[in-house]
């Protein structure tokens, strides 16, 4: 079974710790807009993760379909983007609906942590949970993002 | 020196100017971050003898060391200035986005001087400053004014603000960011006075810490400890109320109808025992919190359906609920929801309320002049009504809208022996009478009765904390050392940045490996107290100089006369002696005078200016 992280907004607390821990884990230092997750708080009600999804759920707005030179693949289910192939052109990061993809030279996204993803070792609420994928609480996440 | 952005960013509004300076290692070693930062910059920025409400006055906001880095619970941010509710120097904490954000921005603290001609928020977009027009916000509540200005600058940027209540100076405002406040001390009317209406921040800069892979494997430690612990299950399903059962029937020292009484008989109903599973509807943390006890609590029928709010906390339920005999949750929540909005601190406001109410009850005011029939029996009625001509400075609201010592001014007529307040400042939800050490601890609190200068509550409801075993709440014997150590312990707390609630998992001990994590320094646990004994001399001497001395501190009648009339704390009370040994030994633990001034001697041992 393909694990992936699965986020449940309704347990959100909107901390925000996934975002440092990752950006701790994965570059040393703490940048919120290079964690390859987001945390959104809207207001007194909503707050929600929003996870890559390796484009297990993207429809036609996936970054591997649309890289204009094929410097995103997935492999074993995982979406890489290949750093000596990127040209930062930025199109990624336009069409992922979950707002995931980053850039600063090059772009990135959530590589799982190599298994073991240490934005869900620090959600004691189980927004984020690693395990089979769920289309429905990507479907959520997707309308809460629509509601900006 | 990591961790640290090594700046401090001035806004002077009189002149629309900013300014930044930096600041070097033995800054960040003498004062740490947070409250001891926001401390240091009123402490030396406003003048003698300043108006609170004046140009003079220093704002100060500054986020503590931990703060934007990812230690469980550790992104506190401190706001200071001189209190207009106190005249002393008070600071007060939250847990809004508001902190981690301006260190963002490249900022570890913010102060903020003089006055904007017209309505003005600050904008500081990572480095860029400005001053601008904030006259479509005057008047606007403090979910509204969030909302306005995301449209205007972006969905990430972070607000502080105020509501009308601060805008009408009322010494109860609060400041809010992100549904949380900073409530006591009526730091709110120092915005308003100064014009401010909002701080809005947008920090995107990295924040480098020295050690990323120790500091990850710390957070890991403590998230299993936290999640380990008792109270994680109690907070995260209850909230910071679910003691308050325990309070009153184990401990007899709820203050209730205005602290007439220590046990609220009617208490189930507003205990998040029995209120929890039917309106809690999701969990609510603050910046960082991993073990939240914010609780999303919405009321979806009735007089009072459509309130939303984060809460409703222990606090609350106390100053809205058992202090007004208000037994009415829905109506606790209701009346919180307004605080929130019009930016009322609700402890000082609930307290007011509760004060007034029991005039009411003793016919030293009535309906007439109220406008409002305050009888216990009407509280769900009354205190939310109460509330907002309390924030709108409308009708009767406007004699309760600046606390207890100012009603009892200006209502006369004996009604200050009803008025419950240390140094101008309305008491959380202890009843000190049985509980004689925390007694002190609102005595001394530099900002007027509070429950967390020195979170004396804690070791004498349990009887043992960080060295001590066997503490009797009922005796005033050896409680000035203790709560002078507690202080110096809160401050540290204060600080660094984490909540409170966390003091129980690291105490002192823990804190230097991950503050060497963070920044790099080195520290002993006697380094970190040391710290904390200068940050509280440092309020203590400003307090002095500003003539607020031990005559000024003491404790209201009720406390000193009337004891506690029923429950296992029945006949309790703090009797003047008593008060008075526990004043001389606190000097005598700190170093003081007897009269509360601290010594040329000591400052200089603290390298205190």
């Amino acid at each position: 079974m393909v694990k992936m992280l699965v986020p449940y907004p309704e347990n959100c607390t909107g901390c925000r710790f996934c975002e440092m821990a990752c950006s701790v884990y994965h570059d040393g230092k703490v940048n919120h807009a290079d964690a390859r997750l987001q945390v959104h708080r809207r207001n007194v009600k909503v707050d929600f993760p929003s996870v890559c999804t390796h484009c297990v759920s993207c429809g036609e707005d996936c970054c591997v379909l649309h890289c204009p030179v094929e410097a995103i693949k997935k492999e074993n289910g995982i979406v890489h983007v290949n750093q000596d192939e990127c040209t930062a052109c930025g199109t990624c990061v336009e069409v992922c609906p979950f707002g995931v993809m980053r850039m600063e030279e090059k772009a990135f996204n959530c590589d799982l942590c190599g298994g073991d993803p240490t934005c869900v070792k620090f959600c004691p609420m189980k927004a984020i949970v690693y395990e089979e994928p769920k289309p429905e609480q990507y479907e959520k996440v997707k309308k809460l993002l629509k509601e900006v | 020196m990591k961790g640290y952005t090594g700046k401090i960013l001035k806004v002077d509004l009189t002149e629309e100017k900013s300014h930044e300076r930096t600041f070097d290692e033995s800054y960040a070693r003498k004062y740490l971050g947070g409250q001891g930062f926001a401390v240091e910059l009123v402490y030396h920025g406003v003048p003698k003898g300043s108006d609170p409400l004046g140009p003079k006055n220093v704002l100060a906001m500054a986020g503590g060391t931990f703060d934007g880095f990812p230690v469980g619970t550790g992104g506190k941010v401190a706001f200071a200035a001189k209190s207009p509710a106190t005249g002393t120097l008070a600071e007060s904490i939250m847990g809004g986005s508001i902190g981690p954000e301006l260190r963002h921005a490249g900022y570890d603290a913010l102060e903020i001087v003089g006055k904007a001609e017209s309505p003005s928020y600050i904008w500081i977009d990572n480095g860029t400053v400005e001053v601008k027009d904030a006259s479509d916000l005057w008047g606007k509540d403090t979910r509204e004014v969030p909302e306005i200005l995301k449209k205007r600058h972006g969905w990430d940027v972070k607000v502080a603000c105020i509501g009308v209540a601060g805008e009408k100076l009322s010494r109860l405002a609060s400041i809010d960011c992100d549904d949380r406040q900073a409530g006591r001390a009526g730091l709110g009317a120092v915005m308003g006075s100064k014009n401010l209406k909002a701080i809005v921040i947008r920090g995107t800069k990295d924040l480098v810490p020295a050690d990323p892979k120790k500091l990850l494997d710390l957070a890991l430690h403590y998230q299993k400890i936290y999640e380990a612990a008792p109270s994680f299950v109690e907070d995260t399903k209850y909230g910071t109320g679910e003691f308050l059962g325990w309070v009153n029937k184990d401990r007899g020292v709820f203050p209730t109808r205005n602290w007439q009484e220590g046990v609220f008989n009617e208490r189930e109903k507003i205990d998040p025992y029995y209120w929890a599973t039917r309106y809690v509807t999701k969990n609510k943390a603050c910046f960082a919190c991993t073990k939240p006890c914010g609780k999303l609590f919405e009321v979806k029928s009735g007089k009072f359906a459509g309130v939303a709010i984060d809460g409703i906390e222990y606090e609350t339920l106390y100053s809205l609920g058992g202090a007004c005999g208000n037994s009415d949750v829905e109506s606790v929540a209701k009346a919180n929801e307004l605080c929130d909005l019009l930016g009322l601190d609700t402890i000082s406001a609930g307290v007011t309320v509760g004060f007034a109410m029991e005039l009411f009850q003793r016919g030293i005011i009535t309906e007439s002049e109220t406008g409002v029939n305050l009888a216990w029996s009407n509280a769900s009625d009354a205190v939310p009504k109460m509330i907002e001509m309390m924030g709108n400075r409308k009708g009767f609201g406007d004699v309760l809208a600046d606390g207890v010592k100012v009603a009892a001014g200006k209502i006369g007529k004996g009604s200050e022996r009803y008025a419950i307040h240390t140094k101008g400042m309305e008491p959380p939800a202890y009843d000190v009478r049985g509980m004689k050490g925390h007694g002190l601890a609102y005595m001394t609190s530099t900002r007027g009765a509070c429950h967390l200068r020195a979170g004396f509550y804690a070791p004498e409801l349990v009887g043992k904390f960080w060295k001590w075993e066997g503490i009797d709440r009922f005796s005033a014997v050896g409680k000035g050392f203790m709560v002078s150590q507690t202080e110096n312990f809160m401050c540290v707390y204060d600080s660094v940045g984490l909540c409170k609630f966390s003091r129980g998992f690291y105490l002192i001990a823990k804190l230097p490996e991950v503050i060497e994590a963070i920044t790099g320094l080195k520290f002993s646990e006697d380094e970190l107290l040391k710290i904390g004994e200068r940050i509280h001399n440092m309020k203590g001497n400003f307090n002095a100089r500003e003539g607020v001395l031990r005559k000024d501190w003491l404790l209201p009648a009720r406390i000193l006369e009337d004891p506690i009339p029923e429950g296992v704390s029945k006949g309790s009370k703090i009797s003047v002696d008593e008060m008075n040994l526990m004043l001389d030994d606190y000097m005598k633990a700190r170093g003081w005078t007897s009269d509360g001034v601290p010594t040329p001697e000591k400052l200089k041992e603290l390298g205190i200016e």
